[in-house]
């Protein structure tokens, strides 16, 4: 029994030397998912992409405003149409001492753009991500020329997320190497990837700075940056009350308070990339009517739900585009929450006594979607809120173009790239991909698809415009909000911002 | 029980392995949501290069000659490549597979050296409180959530006591380079006594979240079985022979008592496996069981496919483990 006694004592003394104290400048971030692959040409997943974006630069970036500006290229300029020209800096080189040349620009784009380009037949799954990229090519040296197949506006924004690869090491290692090695010019170098576990980096000592108009310019601030993975959020949270990690991504909402009250943490916001909305299936006989759509706006408080679900961490919104978007509208008209007038257009539109509908969602907003269908409710229309699965969802309702069932889904869209291509046109354009309302409008078609193609920002962005003021009277969703990207953060953080584009950015990090 | 019979045994994983492969091939494809639509996400891209997307990743094909291609390729080993990992799933559920086993067999032995002495003990002092206590506590832990109990334990002892890490296998500092991949193993093998310390602080919460329900059955099966062999007509002739109690009970009655528990002990350990999914999620353990829930939710069939696959041999295997273990220690059975 003394024995036992003993060996209880060591195990609690063993246990009681708690966490050893984390090194000087280690910074740690607590992360939903692993990447899927350290191969910058080769995934399509977010959560892959902010970690290896920290050990790749691109040819441009974003500033804090979410401005795109030059990084590995020093500048480029829109030479015709259909021309871009980017200029790259100098005194780069890759996490294995080699210079960075346009080369390898140029395979680099090209492995991302050209069939087959992969190796084994296979072409990278991020093709369609640069839309009509022809043709690669290096002029005088230092200039890598893109010639598009059509006009296309957006190129700069679409490429912040198109990392640099080495040429002499992508031919060294193969596509099948590149999968877990690094050698990028970003400011940390990968040490380890202990796969579903975690990604150890260090500061690359010979770090170019970054983008010269993004301060401050040099080397990471920190000296060893690790993305552990933690997929659970209740965990995630406990990682970060408990000191184990210095940011976490994806804080929820009811986690404000306990992580505000804790001495050591705090919280941070972004304005997020996401539109909410509940698409109304114009194809069915309620929603075709017009009236049933405006009866259906007219019910939804917005601000009450903004100010007491989501803790006030949303922007309203009264079109697709988040308040920061390119052309987003800021005088489009509002309907203003009035159930009364809800009721009264339904009665106009032949339903005096109300009606019952069913609205979809997926599980991780079915509590928002309760409160809007209550507020539905109150309205005329008798909501029930039916869950599925993400996957299943999509296939129910973003049928392109295919017979829709259901009466409402409330639902999502990011725009990353904050340009109206990547969100209106998906969700608005005639049978597109996104557009779950079944919405048609031979109009708004034309406005979207010459936009797409304008090079004129400002006509651009009138095309937007009215493109927007006309979904706006038409209503085939009901715009909701955009929520803030939420994270917890421990106050010896010093120098980080969380981004809009839902990027983790750890150059500029400091921890005390 | 004869070589006939052990070949016997393993023939019959042939049709189970070709009847579990038609029915999560049938499930996947039959489940309501497709891997390209989800891949692509809130991208704006064009139908052909949609179409394109889909011919990469063999989806073009009707859904019978995926089947096809599937099961020629898997009996030649190959499983097909993830569609996130863009690596062979195989590969990609290996580097995973550690981490799971060690997770399971720490949870496997929690659960024995804990129920066993606490089901003889409720046994031997039937309905004192001791026994009342063991049967409340093992209906609460065969129904006690796992990720519900997982997150109180992680409140607790991570972030209000900080005494263990809230997640992950091991900490930063103490890297080994691997053998067997079992970090326990390992560290010790190196001769790092803190790094050993610090992967069974990590392994603990998971291990123990894991176990409990297994804890829980296993009691209650020892239970009833000492009590069934203690009304045993050779237990009764032991004890008018006079001998000691201690002696009746672990020399006679424990070994014949017990034979139940290890059958049953092994056959549960498959549901340490189903159990991993929920366990590893909330403890951040870069195991198997995570990566088929998230490859459940993003389609990715070929993963998806092989891990249940996997998780099919090897549930087969331990029945038939349990069986030559019943058989051995009771010779009164012949298979």
């Amino acid at each position: 029994m003394v024995r036992l006694g003993r060996v209880l004592f060591a195990t609690a003394a063993a246990l009681g030397v708690s966490l050893s104290a984390v090194q000087a400048s280690e910074l740690r971030v607590g992360f939903t998912l692993d990447a899927m692959t350290l191969d910058p040409a080769n995934h399509r997943n977010r959560e892959t992409e902010t970690i290896i974006r920290n050990m790749y630069d691109g040819l441009v970036t974003r500033d804090g405003d979410m401005k795109v500006v030059p990084e590995i290229a020093e500048s480029y300029e829109l030479v015709s149409p259909t021309v871009y020209d980017f200029r790259i800096r100098d005194g780069i080189t890759f996490h294995d001492g080699s210079p960075l040349t346009a080369e390898d620009v140029r395979f680099t784009l090209e492995r991302l753009t050209a069939e087959g380009a992969m190796g084994d037949g296979q072409t990278s799954p991020r093709k369609s991500l640069l839309g009509p990229v022809e043709s690669v090519e290096v002029r005088d040296g230092n200039t890598v020329r893109i010639t598009l197949s059509e006009p296309w506006p957006i190129l700069p924004a679409m490429l912040p997320f198109q990392e640099i690869v080495s040429k002499a090491f992508v031919e060294k290692v193969g596509t099948e190497g590149l999968a877990t090695q690094v050698n990028g010019t970003g400011p940390f170098k990968l040490v380890d990837w202990r796969k579903g576990d975690a990604i150890i980096m260090e500061r690359f000592e010979d770090y170019y700075g970054g983008a010269p108009s993004i301060e401050p310019v040099g080397k990471a601030c920190v000296e060893r940056a690790i993305f552990k993975i933690i997929p659970e959020s209740a965990s995630r949270v406990a990682a970060l009350l408990s000191g184990d990690v210095d940011i976490i991504n994806e804080l929820p909402p009811f986690s404000i308070e306990q992580v505000k009250s804790n001495p050591g943490t705090d919280v941070m916001t972004v304005n997020g990339t996401r539109s909410f909305f509940v698409a109304m299936n114009m194809e069915g006989e309620l929603f075709s009517n017009p009236k049933v759509r405006q009866a259906a706006a007219h019910a939804i408080d917005k601000d009450l739900i903004i100010d007491r679900i989501l803790g006030g961490n949303a922007a309203r919104i009264e079109g697709i585009l988040s308040p920061d978007a390119f052309a987003a509208s800021t005088d489009l008209p509002v309907y203003e929450y009035d159930p009364e007038k809800a009721r009264a257009l339904l009665a106009e539109a032949g339903y005096p006594d109300g009606v019952e509908v069913t609205m979809d969602t997926v599980g991780a907003y079915k509590d928002i979607a309760e409160a809007v269908a209550s507020l539905l409710t109150k309205g005329g229309f008798n909501t029930r809120v039916a869950v599925g699965e993400g996957a299943q969802m999509t296939q129910k309702w973003r049928t392109k173009g295919g017979p829709k069932s259901g009466d409402m889904y409330f639902t999502s869209w990011g725009n990353g790239s904050l340009d109206p291509f990547d969100i209106f046109t998906p969700t608005h354009r005639t049978n597109d991909r996104g557009n779950s309302a079944g919405y048609a409008n031979p109009e708004v078609d034309r406005l979207l698809d010459e936009a797409a193609v304008e090079l004129d920002t400002e006509k651009r962005a009138a095309l937007y415009r009215k493109a927007e003021q006309i979904v706006n009277a038409e209503l085939p969703y009901l715009y909701l909000w955009v929520p803030q990207d939420i994270y917890g953060v421990s106050k010896r953080l010093k120098g980080w911002r969380p981004s809009a584009d839902s990027r983790i950015n750890l150059h500029d990090a400091c921890v005390d | 029980m004869s070589l006939g019979k052990l070949a016997e045994r393993l023939l019959h994983l042939v049709p189970v392995l070709l009847g579990v492969s038609v029915i999560v091939f049938l499930m996947m494809a039959l489940t309501p949501g497709d891997p390209v639509d989800i891949m692509i996400g809130d991208q704006n891209v064009t139908p052909q290069q949609e179409q394109a997307m889909r011919e990469d990743l063999g989806l073009d094909l009707p859904v019978h000659r995926q089947f096809f291609v599937f099961l020629g390729n898997a009996v030649q080993g190959d499983f097909g490549t993830s569609f996130y990992h863009r690596r062979p799933v195989l590969d990609v559920i290996v580097e995973r597979l550690p981490a799971t086993i060690e997770l399971s067999l720490v949870a496997l032995i929690i659960a024995l050296v804990t129920a066993i002495p606490l089901g003889v003990l409720a046994a031997i002092r039937r309905n004192s409180i001791l026994d009342k206590m063991a049967t409340v506590g093992s209906l609460l832990g065969v129904s006690l959530p796992g990720f519900w109990f997982g997150i109180l334990l992680l409140m607790l002892f991570a972030v209000h006591l900080q005494l263990l890490p809230v997640s992950g296998r091991i900490g930063f500092d103490s890297e080994i380079e691997p053998i067997t991949h079992f970090l326990l193993i390992d560290t010790l093998l190196r001769g790092r006594p803190d790094a050993f310390w610090d992967a069974l602080k990590h392994i603990l919460l998971p291990a123990i979240t894991l176990g409990l329900p297994m804890t829980a059955i296993l009691m209650r099966v020892t239970r009833t079985s000492m009590l069934e062999v203690m009304r045993q007509d050779y237990i009764v002739f032991a004890e008018a022979k006079g001998l000691k109690r201690g002696r009746i009970l672990f020399r006679h009655a424990l070994k014949n008592a017990l034979i139940p528990t290890v059958s049953v002990a092994a056959i549960e350990t498959g549901s340490l496996l189903g159990g991993n999914m929920i366990v590893e999620t909330v403890f951040g353990w870069p195991g198997l069981g995570r990566l088929v829930v998230e490859s459940v939710f993003l389609r990715n069939y070929p993963l998806v496919q092989a891990a249940v696959l996997f998780y099919a041999v090897t549930y087969v295997l331990l029945n038939f483990i349990a069986d030559i273990l019943y058989t051995t220690l009771n010779p009164r059975v012949k298979l």
